[in-house]
């Protein structure tokens, strides 16, 4: 634990991919909501950039090998992996959850409204979900598939990044905090990471 | 203004059709619900309500309690 604590890698990405989006939340001028709504949206949301963080904590990148050794970075890479993966999955539901707290709508309603609107951005999230769905099966069960770890990994890398596109895509158009600001910065870090992986593979 | 935003719309189209005095149109070009006619508002949080996303802000300052039928 103190090797990822002191490693100045682990600090400068928790600081992009944590850091700045909050800083971006925070000086964006929202319109002010519950606490619950409000936890809820900034969980997802880091959820999201730690997501995008994911082709920087991978072999795909040279420094993160060379300052935590790929034994470490593969475990940063499945612990940060699983957690937000998790996170997303449920992330449909967060957003119906309050509704039990209030008149109006059922969340049952909601939902069933939600996911029966096609829509550019509401059929890239769950493109983005099933692959998404994919990628942690995938991940969970890859010693039981038919494949080397190598082609695995392509194949894993390949999902990634289709993944994150979509994503990218339907945050920005229907992410609630998607300022000018926060969409420059999903597109660059999207971008960089994407590079980053295509590089070390191609 | 009493309708103040409309952040992370999905473009399902309830707000419209709630809305008891036309505020909310969507627009044609994104398929999005826009504020067309914010001094029609008659503050009677029915778009916030029924909105599936809660995507709609109703401006606190000119706020007027909801009222809610009891059982």
């Amino acid at each position: 634990m103190d090797t990822y604590s002191k490693s100045p890698f682990v600090k400068m990405s928790v600081l992009f991919f944590g850091g700045l989006p909050l800083m971006l939340w925070i000086l964006g001028g929202f319109p002010e909501r519950s606490f619950l709504k409000e936890s809820l949206s900034v969980v997802t949301m880091l959820s999201f950039f730690f997501m995008i963080g994911m082709f920087f904590w991978s072999r795909a990148n040279p420094l993160v090998v060379k300052d935590l050794k790929m034994r470490r970075t593969i475990t940063i890479h499945k612990a940060i992996g699983y957690t937000c993966v998790a996170i997303l999955l449920l992330h449909p539901l967060f957003l119906v959850l309050p509704r039990f707290f209030e008149a109006g709508v059922s969340p049952d309603d909601a939902f069933v409204t939600i996911v029966t609107t096609f829509h550019t951005g509401t059929v890239l999230g769950m493109l983005a979900w099933i692959l998404l769905l994919i990628l942690g099966i995938t991940a969970l069960m890859r010693n039981r598939l038919p494949m080397t770890y190598r082609t695995w990994r392509r194949w894993h890398g390949i999902l990634a990044v289709v993944f994150i596109a979509a994503a990218a895509w339907h945050a920005i158009d229907l992410g609630r905090h998607s300022s000018l600001a926060m969409s420059g910065l999903i597109i660059l870090l999207t971008t960089v990471g994407v590079r980053l992986f295509l590089k070390h593979t191609l | 203004m009493t309708i103040q935003s409309i952040n992370g719309c999905i473009g399902c189209g309830t707000c419209v059709k709630t809305c008891p005095t036309d505020v909310i149109r969507q627009d044609p070009r994104t398929g999005k619900a826009v504020i067309m006619y914010p001094a029609d508002c008659q503050i009677c949080h029915l778009c916030r309500m029924y909105c599936p996303v809660d995507a709609i802000t109703i401006s606190p300052e000119k706020s007027i309690p909801v009222v809610v039928s009891w059982g």
